[in-house]
Formats: structure tokens, C-alpha cells, sequence
């Protein structure tokens, strides 16, 4: 049998709604007069194990899983990367150093840009945003220990 | 009547303030750019820019907000025209006639049909958005918990129904966006739900990180800059103006696109796209000409034009006058206003008059600004284009992280905005539509709240949906509706949803 696409992703949202139902176990149910709080949430998780199930069975519509584009993937997982650094250092190293580092490393490791022409597009766009929030909408946005 | 006049006069007394028509100003313009930007949607625009809505009243941001969605409709078309890329999805339809018409030497009437398209069906849709929003808020105090969740239910049934993807698959986003919804305390009985000892998730997820996420990090990783073209016609300025068999051409189709435009905004679901795509479907067969579709025929580019801003008009009926979002874009905009302390729905009117006609007014004005900015400024809009998505793309990440953690200065929204980008990243590979995840997000509280309230009033008994008129009408659709869909999949009958599907597939490769 061919693994397709639906097969994978009905499976997963399966998984899914086992994994709600099975984190609303501490959660009252309630009754039909006086519902609680697991249950909603309880009802649409096993609507979405029903749903995840009719898409395993139609999975014969479905392309192929391995004939699924992924030649972006690359792209992907690096501007991921990168954006997960950046977050994690935003509210450490403020927003001119983070922001600024992010662009310049977007551009020179992804896009192969010359690293001059980066770092000036970087600084420029970065200041610019900075004084646009400061002065003009008066909307601080986090800064480095020392005040940068 | 003479009371809607007299209220329409004070909203335009507000819109004409200088604050007011600034802040009309700079979200047409904002959304204007948002539109011709491919990658940036005017979800995204939006969310990014809420924050900045913060030092300003509520009659000013819900001004500026509506002006960057509705501006978008305009500033789609003139990416989809110049450049065969969709600027906004709504533009899809654009795309076909339009830059047909470019490569003919018509890009500048493409545009200035575009352009004024777009201004009728935008004002033809505030005209019945001022008559049709207060009398419905009146019938809408009428309804109870059972009525709203009837109607939500519709909303949810409505919007899978119309959807280019299957029924199931729009059912499937719309559970994973009421499961999001339910993360948090329960408002009736207090529990933490799935809130793994995160303080910051005591009260939810919010609409901003995940719609940024799905839809503006998520498409800009499944963009790589070496796929998008950087070709752009650039029309001039003297062929800006259409002849008059064009115009002549283009009336009709503008007129029918506005008034099926206006009607389908009103339903919940991606209205303004699936607007454009029935208006140009609908306009290939009325034509005496069907073959020119395709080769550069303007009623295929002001049909779908004037449809999709007659559709973004329309769904605010439904968000001013019943406070329910009928896309992920009036739910952000709804949210937008609670962030202001005023509440969307039947008591708006009332409530906040200046709210209410102050951005009713600036609708109108706006619309104008927006004709006036379109035409003259597109040598700028051409030469925005030029600017090599490699340098744009870090940009848009950068405003997403910013606009993100500014919304509530928590760093666990901008980590949730990342995952949602790489989900929105894996469901575009697996063929799923984020907008219905989104618009169940938006609505799980208000459905889970009405949904229990129902029950605690008849002492669970789920006949109170069927025993009151108002709700049993809705599910009477509501089952319709089903059975529509289910005869479809049965007689596999490839109807416009099949066909949106294949259109949006061939603009997007």
C-alpha cells in the first residue's frame, strides 16, 4: 500500500485528539445541566479523531507523501533557526543588537547577500524602526542591559 | 432613516477630524502597501500593526485598522496586474486578465479599472452597510445563548462549506482552532485547561501570534526568495485611462461583482476570496465572448476587483451589527476594539455611536483616498516592488517578532508565533486552508460559553435549540448546508470549489 499524504496527517490529528482527550482526564465533564470544563473540549477532540479518521480512509484522493514538495525545507528550517535565536535573545540583548544580528545573518548565511551591503541595510532599517517606536509611536520596545 | 442620516452626519463631523482622517490616511496607505507586498497579507498587516493602535482611541484605531484591510483589496490588484503574483490572495482571479492585459500594453486601464472597481464596490458597500448594520443590531438584542450558538455553528458549517478545500479539512482546522480557544481558565468554572504551568497561557492564546504565525511567518517559509519573480511592467502615466469600450466593457461586470461581492461578505468564510473567484466565474458566463478570458478580458479584472472590496465591506455587517467575526480579519479587528475597552455587537451602536459612525464615515472618505492614492501613486508602488524579496522577507520577520511581543510584552507569545509559523509551513504542504483555525480560535469562547449557557437554561436539554425559531432556522441551514456537501461528494460533481482549489494551485506554483 502507498503511504499518502492524507494517511500522514489524518494520523496526526488523531494523535492529536487522543492526546487532548487524554489531558482533559483531570477536567470535570460535567453534566448535560451543568457542563464542565473538560466538556467542550473533550467533544472536539473526538470530533477530531472522527475527522482525522475520514481522512485516512479518503487518503486514496490524496498525492503521494513522498511525492511531497520539500525543496523548500532547507529555507525553512534555517529562517526557523534563525528567528528561534533571535527570539530567545530578544528581550536579553534588546531590539537594535537582536533584530539587527537576525537581519545581517538572514541575508549573509541564507541569501548570500555581501556582508557589507547586509550590515548597512541591517543598521538602517533597524534604526529607523527603533526611532519610528520611540518618538514617533510611542511604543517602547525592549532594551539591551545597558541601555542600547 | 432621518435618525441613520443624522447619525451618518455626526460620524462624518468625527471622520473629518484632522486625528481621524490622518489615521484613515496612513491605514489606506499601510494597507495599500500590505496589498502590494507579496507575502504580507492583511491579516498580518493588521496583527503587526495593532500594537500601534495602542496610544490611540478606539475611533482611531478601528479607523486605521479597517483602512489597511480594505486598502489591501486595492493594492492586491496591482501586484496581481504588474507582476502575475497575487499580492493578496483575494487577487488570484486578478491575476489572469489582468497581467494578460499588461503584456497587451493595457497595464495602466488594468489598473485604473482595478482602482475605480474597487472605489464603487467599496462605497456601494458602506451605503448598505449604514442602512442594513443598525436594524440588524436592533433584531440581534433579541437573541440568547442558543441563538448564538446556532449562529456559530452556522458560521463554522458556512464557512466549510464554501471553503476550496473538503469539508473535512475544513472542519478538522476549525476543531484544532476551538481546542487553542479552550487553552486557558474557564470562565465558568475556573479550571486551568492545558496550561502546562505557563502563567502566560492563564488567559489563552491570542488571535495576534497565531495569525502572524500561520499566515505571515508560515508563507514566508514556504517562500525561498529564488521563487518569486522579480519581473514588473511598468505601466506610464498618460495610459492610465481606459477608452470607452472599455469602459463601456468593465460597467456591468463592476456592478454585478459589487452586489454578489456584498452578499458573500456577509457569510462567514474567506468571503473576499471566494467572492472574487464566483464574480469571475460568473462573468465568463454571462460574457458574449467567453474566450478573451484569459487573453486579457477586463470584466475579468473588474468583476472580481469590485467583488472582493464589496466583500471586505460586507463583513463588517456582521462584526459591527452582531459583534461575530466572519474571518480571521474581522475577529482580529473585533479583538482590536475589546483591546480599547469597547465591546463589537448589538449595544455597539448604542454605546459608542462615535465608534460606530465615526468609522462608518471614514469608510466613505477612505475609499476616496484610496482611488486618489492607487492611480498617481503607482510609479511608487512599482518601484516598492522592485526591492528584491531577499531584503523583504528579514523586514516582515523583524515586524512580526516586534508586533507580536508588543501586543502583551510576552516573549511565550512570539515562541507561539514561531511554532504556529512552521504548523502553518507543514498544513500548506499537507493542503490545509489555517483561516478556519483561526476563526475557531476566535470564536471558542463565545461558543463554548453560549453552548453551556443553552444547557444550564433547559436543564440539559438539547431541544432548546430546535424549540426557539431563531435557532431552529439557523440549524435548519445548518443541516441544508450539509447535505449539499454530501450530495457533492456523493455525485463527485466538480463544482466552483473544485475549480477555486485548481485556480489558487495554478496562481501559487
Amino acid at each position: 500500500m502507498t503511504l499518502r499524504a492524507d494517511h500522514a496527517a489524518g494520523s496526526a490529528f488523531v494523535a492529536f485528539g487522543a492526546l487532548v482527550i487524554a489531558l482533559s482526564s483531570d477536567l470535570p465533564t460535567g453534566q448535560l445541566s451543568m457542563p464542565g470544563a473538560g466538556f467542550l473540549p473533550k467533544i472536539v477532540a473526538t470530533l477530531t479523531i472522527v475527522f482525522g479518521l475520514m481522512l485516512i480512509l479518503r487518503a486514496g484522493e490524496s498525492a503521494p507523501f513522498v511525492s511531497l514538495g520539500w525543496s523548500d525545507g532547507k529555507h525553512a528550517v534555517m529562517v526557523c533557526l534563525i528567528t528561534a535565536v533571535a527570539i530567545f535573545l530578544y528581550t536579553q540583548l534588546g531590539f537594535i543588537i537582536t533584530m539587527g544580528a537576525m537581519i545581517v545573518t538572514l541575508l549573509v548565511i541564507i541569501e548570500r547577500r555581501n556582508p557589507l551591503y547586509a550590515a548597512g541595510y541591517s543598521a538602517g532599517i533597524v534604526l529607523l524602526t527603533y526611532l519610528c517606536f520611540e518618538t514617533v509611536l510611542k511604543t517602547p520596545l525592549p532594551e539591551a542591559p545597558f541601555r542600547f | 432613516m432621518e435618525t441613520t442620516l443624522l447619525s451618518l452626519a455626526h460620524g462624518f463631523v468625527i471622520a473629518f477630524q484632522p486625528d481621524n482622517l490622518w489615521y484613515a490616511f496612513l491605514g489606506c496607505l499601510v494597507g495599500t502597501l500590505v496589498g502590494v507586498l507579496p507575502g504580507i497579507g492583511p491579516l498580518s498587516g493588521i496583527s503587526i500593526l495593532l500594537p500601534v493602535t495602542f496610544g490611540l482611541n478606539a475611533t482611531q484605531a478601528v479607523i486605521m485598522l479597517a483602512g489597511i484591510y480594505y486598502g489591501s483589496q486595492y493594492g492586491g490588484s496591482t501586484t496581481s496586474i504588474l507582476m502575475r503574483i497575487p499580492g493578496e490572495a483575494s487577487s488570484v482571479m486578478t491575476c489572469i486578465d489582468g497581467n494578460a492585459m499588461a503584456r497587451n500594453g493595457r497595464a495602466g486601464a488594468a489598473l485604473c479599472i482595478a482602482a475605480v472597481g474597487s472605489w464603487v464596490a467599496g462605497t456601494f458597500g458602506v451605503l448598505v452597510l449604514t442602512v442594513v448594520a443598525p436594524p440588524l443590531a436592533t433584531i440581534a438584542l433579541k437573541f440568547g445563548p442558543p441563538e448564538y450558538t446556532a449562529l456559530l455553528v452556522l458560521g463554522l458549517i458556512f464557512l466549510a462549506y464554501m471553503s476550496s478545500t473538503s469539508l473535512v479539512r475544513t472542519l478538522l482546522m476549525a476543531c484544532i482552532g476551538l481546542l487553542l480557544g479552550m487553552i486557558g481558565i474557564d470562565n465558568m468554572t475556573g479550571h486551568f485547561r492545558y496550561a502546562f504551568d505557563l502563567p502566560e497561557l492563564g488567559d489563552g492564546i491570542g488571535i495576534v501570534p497565531v495569525a502572524v504565525g500561520l499566515f505571515g511567518l508560515g508563507e514566508i517559509l514556504a517562500t525561498p526568495s529564488h521563487k518569486v519573480s522579480g519581473e514588473v511592467i511598468k505601466p506610464k502615466l498618460r495610459e492610465l485611462l481606459p477608452n470607452r469600450q472599455e469602459w463601456r466593457e468593465a460597467t456591468w461586470p463592476m456592478a454585478r461583482g459589487t452586489v454578489l461581492g456584498f452578499i458573500i461578505g456577509i457569510i462567514p468564510g474567506s468571503a473576499h476570496i471566494i467572492s472574487s473567484f464566483l464574480s469571475y466565474a460568473l462573468e465568463r458566463r454571462v460574457s458574449k465572448h467567453p474566450e478573451r478570458f484569459g487573453n486579457g478580458a477586463i470584466a475579468g479584472v473588474a468583476g472580481p476587483e469590485a467583488a472582493n472590496n464589496s466583500a471586505s465591506t460586507g463583513a463588517f455587517v456582521p462584526m459591527l451589527a452582531l459583534g461575530i467575526p466572519t474571518g480571521p480579519i474581522t475577529a482580529v479587528l473585533i479583538g482590536a476594539l475589546m483591546m480599547h475597552g469597547v465591546n463589537a455587537g448589538p449595544q455597539l451602536v448604542t454605546e459608542h455611536p462615535d465608534v460606530f459612525w465615526g468609522f462608518v464615515a471614514s469608510m466613505y472618505v477612505g475609499n476616496l483616498m484610496l482611488l486618489a492614492l492607487n492611480l498617481p501613486l503607482v510609479g511608487l508602488f512599482v518601484s516598492v516592488l522592485r526591492i528584491p524579496y531577499a531584503y523583504l522577507y528579514p523586514l516582515i520577520i523583524m515586524f512580526c517578532i516586534v508586533g507580536v511581543y508588543e501586543v502583551s510584552h510576552s516573549i511565550v507569545d512570539v515562541w507561539i508565533m514561531l511554532i504556529m509559523g512552521i504548523v502553518g509551513y507543514v498544513l500548506r504542504k499537507f493542503s490545509f486552508d489555517p483561516a478556519p483555525l483561526v476563526l475557531g480560535l476566535v470564536i471558542a469562547p463565545l461558543f463554548e460559553q453560549s453552548l453551556r449557557q443553552s444547557l444550564i437554561m433547559s436543564n440539559g436539554n438539547y431541544l432548546i435549540f430546535v424549540s426557539r425559531p431563531i435557532s431552529a432556522g439557523l440549524l435548519i441551514v445548518c443541516l441544508i448546508l450539509l447535505g449539499l456537501s454530501v450530495l457533492a461528494f456523493m455525485l463527485k460533481r466538480r463544482d466552483w470549489r473544485t475549480q477555486l482549489a485548481e485556480a489558487e494551485a495554478a496562481e501559487t506554483q
